[in-house]
């Protein structure tokens, strides 16, 4: 399997009121291309910080982050733009959305702007809709996006977030605002991508959520305290044990 | 808990709060401004006619008997008058600081005396020392001529040499417009004396104070000649000009309160809408709707009191800059400034308050949930806009740019409403402006069309030999133009007083007779035809009017003692002296005896030369009567309106400083206030790998668009708005038929750009704040 990430000794601090805030200290791991894994840990512990800085959404203050073997440290605004643009995909916890366009616009938008897939506008719109038609919201295409549910609307991400066919997707607790049946359907739909070969890092507290992933990592401090190798499922009636090993693991880790 | 939550809000919410800061600021130093100068120009010439003690009657007269005539005449009727005794001076007898004077219409000389003269700072002036003299503010501020307070200013007439030095510049209520057409030196009784002894051309000013109603009636029927008759109205009217000047900063001003009120609107809403989230919030955990408005109308008006204060303080210097124009020639008052300009932004800071009381009001009506979801029920009837990404082949960006504000109209409409009313406000009195520069004009002041013009007045003498005069100056100028081989027209316009009456009707007016190579038909007229015989006459609408006289009607015209009988065949406009005019057929027999003045002489080349011909004729007649002034057919019409033109370049320059500058502010604030907003939105659209550039260009073009409507609504209303605006002033000024002199160019494309540059540059600046807004403030979002 290729690396598709590559993290070294990353560091991420903040200065609040003239104090030092170590975030991320030192973290260090690699994600296989193919790979679903899950960030743990408790509140505060660097999770979603250590999301956006191998993103290349904020920056980092040391280490080193490779995509796909570039460096992203060393990029350009404008290339990381167009790396975020083209290479990965963002679900967010909220579902957020430009509220003066439907909810179709929405999922095109990425496509529209970039140029990596040369397509027609036409061509661009039958892929957005094949994609709501597969996740089943192809009913809510027109709708503004305040008129659809939490589910719905987070599916629609989902479906922005592979517009432009992405080598990984990054999702910060993409079930965190929804409901079980809601958050049960979104997983589902995210562990498909993975198994056609999208990669997928996600950050989350939910045990059930985790268990879906190949790999979960737990974060303590702004350090990765632990990895569990969960590996893949082949059907439903597996989820139980795994979520259970991870249950135990992760109270071995202090979760 | 108040204090506690205001502190924090404060700090929090720096951008918005500044942001309200500085708009409340803005609109409280307009308001006060645009008030104080509003009241201040609609009341300035009442208020410097009463300080001047300008007379209810003014005449001017030549003749000695004249004058003995009037002097029993007033004696009779036991009228009250002043005289004042005027020499008629040569201006090419003058120098001003070495240089020849150069001064086109009438000059004369005098000694204190009739209503009263102030000085520059608004002090009467009640002696003169020999030696001194004194220039009307009207030509010390023209700029042809070299004025400054003790410079040289020479007088050589008829033998008499004397320098003066400048004392200053009057505001002299008679002689102080330039469509008088006559300006005064103001000297010392002793030097006046000294050039009385020699001079011939003395004429006496009489101003005459009567209640009397039928003053005008008795003074007609005593039909004395005068060069010169109006009433009070009359003598207002001739400061038509700067009133204009003060009309448009009037506009200006009542423009300036229009945008502050948008701004206020607009920027308490959108502040507003972002307190929704908080409110609800509020009322979820029980705060009663009362708290919870008392906690935003005390934040507000903290803030406008803050902002009134500072606008208190700018509205003084602000205002002097507007009224730095209209103060020029008219004394305007000072007094009652400050407790009106507290007054105003005393209630810029209660409007304030208001707005955000009745912004509040929602507050009872929402459900915690609803002002959760920003102040929005959730119910709505019809999609946000009607375009779709997905339907279009529109780029993102632009497509965004225009989705948004089809999608948030409100939120654009105060920003199009000011930079609407700022594209008119440069867009109208730029075509007045270029009107009064037109060669329109020519037919407005009842002239034959021509391509130069040698400034020569003819002084007239008793002597008899004025017709020789002026044919002699026509063949000299023949000579000029043989010599150069040019083929022209040479003529000139010689003005008379007349007293013509229809019926029972009477009234003094201006007469015209074309001579040398003109005959009547070059003329324009609104209705008939022009006069074709001796015994027919064309008569300006105001004469119609006041006469009550037709197309096809008898007239009766004294001059002279003889009273003649003429037919009116056509009714042409003229604005001269306010619209009065009578064109009599060139070959008509008039005694020069009788003639107050003269245009200078008219050159129309029969040859139809091109621009460029006519500029190198200018140059080679200019060169071959060095002593002349040449002037080309739109700058004598420049010239015959004053220095006019001149003060409304100055306040076009103005108003587009203004309206450069609020449009800068306004494209600034908005757009920081949008990103302030939309930050959470742009946040994702980084995060989904929008660029920086992208998205300052997405943020720039929505000011763009929207300027550009503003540009295309402007240019629209402009047209009819100049004429409903712009033309009753002209009518007042005697001209009927109004054509307004567009050049699209200019107006259309040169000054619209101009503003759209400066505005969208100003969008762009601000819009660059936005990077350094993080992707990953996704997580932050509220």
């Amino acid at each position: 399997m290729n690396t598709i990430l590559k993290v070294d000794d990353l560091c991420k601090t903040y200065i609040v009121n003239k104090r030092q805030n170590n975030v991320l200290k030192n973290v260090s791991f690699h994600i296989d291309e193919g790979e679903m894994v899950a960030v743990m840990g408790p509140s505060g512990s660097g999770k979603s910080t250590l999301l956006y800085a191998i993103s290349g959404m904020d920056g980092i203050t040391a280490g080193r982050v490779e995509f796909c073997g570039r460096n992203i440290g060393a990029l350009k605004p404008k290339e990381m733009a167009n790396l975020r643009l083209d290479e990965m995909g963002f679900i967010f916890q909220q579902m957020y959305m430009l509220k003066n366009l439907t909810v179709l616009d929405n999922i095109i938008l990425p496509a529209c702007q970039s140029d990596k897939i040369r397509e027609s506008r036409r061509e661009t719109v039958q892929r957005g809709q094949a994609l709501m038609r597969k996740l089943g919201i192809i009913e809510i295409a027109e709708n503004d996006i305040n008129e659809v549910s939490g589910g719905q609307l987070q599916r629609a991400c989902i479906c922005r977030s592979l517009m432009n066919k992405p080598k990984m997707i990054f999702a910060d607790e993409p079930t965190g605002a929804l409901n079980r049946t809601s958050s049960q359907e979104v997983m589902e739909e995210l562990a498909k991508i993975n198994s056609e070969g999208t990669t997928v890092m996600l950050v989350t507290h939910d045990v059930n959520v985790a268990a879906k992933c190949t790999r979960v990592m737990y974060m303590v401090d702004g350090n990765i305290k632990g990895e569990y190798n969960l590996g893949r499922y082949d059907s439903v009636s597996q989820l139980r044990n795994r979520e259970r090993a991870l249950n135990n693991w992760l109270m071995e880790m202090g979760w | 808990m108040y204090l506690r939550i205001l502190k924090k809000d404060f700090k929090r919410k720096k951008t918005m709060n500044t942001i309200l800061l500085i708009f409340i600021t803005l609109a409280a130093m307009f308001i006060a401004s645009s008030a104080n100068n509003m009241i201040t120009v609609s009341t300035a010439l009442d208020s410097y006619f009463e300080k001047a003690g300008v007379p209810d009657y003014w005449f001017a007269m030549t003749s000695e008997q004249e004058m003995e005539r009037f002097d029993a005449f007033a004696g009779e009727n036991g009228y009250h008058y002043s005289c004042t005794r005027l020499i008629q001076i040569d201006p090419r007898d003058v120098t001003v600081s070495g240089a020849a004077f150069e001064y086109g219409n009438s000059l004369c000389l005098s000694a204190i005396g009739g209503p009263r003269v102030f000085d520059d700072s608004g002090k009467e002036i009640t002696q003169v020392s020999d030696g001194e003299i004194y220039v009307t503010a009207e030509i010390f501020g023209s700029g042809e001529n070299d004025f400054y307070e003790g410079c040289k200013i020479v007088i050589a007439s008829e033998g008499i040499k004397k320098e003066f030095t400048l004392k200053g510049y009057t505001k002299d209520v008679l002689f102080g417009s330039s469509m008088i057409g006559m300006t005064r030196f103001l000297v010392s009784e002793n030097d006046f004396a000294l050039f009385q002894e020699k001079n011939a051309g003395v004429m006496d000013s009489i101003a005459v104070y009567t209640d009397d109603a039928e003053f005008m009636e008795k003074f007609q029927e005593l039909d004395a000649q005068t060069i010169m008759a109006v009433n009070e109205s009359g003598i207002k009217q001739m400061y038509i000009m700067d009133m204009l000047i003060a009309a448009i900063v009037l506009v200006v001003s009542v423009c300036l309160i229009l945008i502050s009120m948008v701004i206020l609107r607009f920027t308490i809403n959108f502040t507003m809408n972002e307190e929704f989230r908080e409110i609800g919030v509020m009322k979820a955990i029980g705060i009663t709707n009362f708290k919870i408005r008392g906690i935003y109308i005390v934040k507000y008006l903290a803030i406008s009191a803050i902002g009134a204060a500072i606008g208190f303080a700018f509205s003084f210097p602000f205002g002097s800059i507007l009224m730095e124009n209209v103060s020029k020639n008219i004394m305007v008052s000072e007094s009652g400034k400050f407790l009106l300009n507290f007054a105003c932004v005393a209630g810029t800071a209660m409007v304030v308050v208001l707005f955000c009381y009745f912004c509040t009001r929602k507050v009872k009506k929402l459900s915690p949930i609803d002002a959760i979801r920003n102040g929005e029920t959730g119910e709505r009837y019809s999609g946000k806009g009607f375009l779709h990404l997905s339907k279009g082949k529109l780029a993102p960006i632009p497509f965004m740019a225009v989705n948004d504000i089809l999608s948030e109209k409100k939120k654009y409409v105060s920003m199009l409403l000011i930079f609407l009313l700022g594209i008119l406000l440069v867009i109208i009195p730029i075509n007045t402006i270029n009107t009064l520069q037109s060669d329109r004009l020519i037919e407005w002041f009842n002239m034959a069309k021509f391509d130069l013009v040698i400034s020569q007045e003819l002084l007239f003498s008793p002597d008899g030999n004025n017709a020789d005069r002026i044919q002699e100056k026509l063949d000299e100028v023949r000579a000029v133009l043989q010599e150069n081989q040019i083929e022209a027209d040479v003529f000139q316009e010689i003005m008379f007083r007349f007293y013509i009456s229809c019926g029972n009707k009477k009234k003094s007016s201006l007469a015209f007779l074309g001579v040398g190579d003109v005959t009547t038909d070059m003329y324009s007229y609104l209705e008939g035809t022009a006069p074709q015989n001796r015994g027919e006459v064309a008569i300006s609408y105001l004469v119609a009017d006041e006469i009550g006289a037709k197309i096809g009607d008898d007239v009766k015209i004294n001059i002279g003692g003889e009273t003649r009988q003429y037919t009116v065949t056509a009714i042409n406009q003229s604005m001269n002296n306010l619209g009065e005019g009578i064109r009599f057929y060139q070959e008509e027999e008039l005694d020069y005896f009788y003639a107050g003045g003269s245009f200078g002489i008219q050159i129309k080349y029969t040859d139809n030369p091109d621009s460029k011909t006519i500029e190198e004729r200018k140059a080679l007649i200019k060169k071959q009567c060095p002593d002349a002034d040449v002037y080309s057919a739109g700058e004598y019409i420049s010239y015959m309106i004053g220095n006019v033109a001149q003060q409304l370049e100055g306040v076009k320059r103005l108003i587009l400083g203004i309206i450069g500058c609020i449009n800068m502010l306004v494209a600034v604030l908005m757009a920081k206030s949008f990103i302030a907003r939309e930050r959470g939105q742009i946040a994702i659209m980084k995060a989904i790998g929008f660029r920086n550039s992208a998205l300052v260009i997405w943020q720039t073009l929505r000011i763009g668009i929207v300027m550009l409507i503003a540009i295309i609504l402007g240019t629209l209303v402009s047209a009819p708005l100049s004429k409903l605006l712009v033309e009753p002033i002209f009518r007042m000024m005697g001209a009927y038929s109004v054509e307004f002199e567009i050049i699209p160019l200019e107006v259309y494309v040169i000054y619209p750009l101009a503003v759209l540059a400066i505005t969208v540059f100003a969008g762009m600046l601000a819009a660059l704040q936005l990077r350094k807004i993080s992707a990953s403030e996704v997580s932050n979002i509220e």
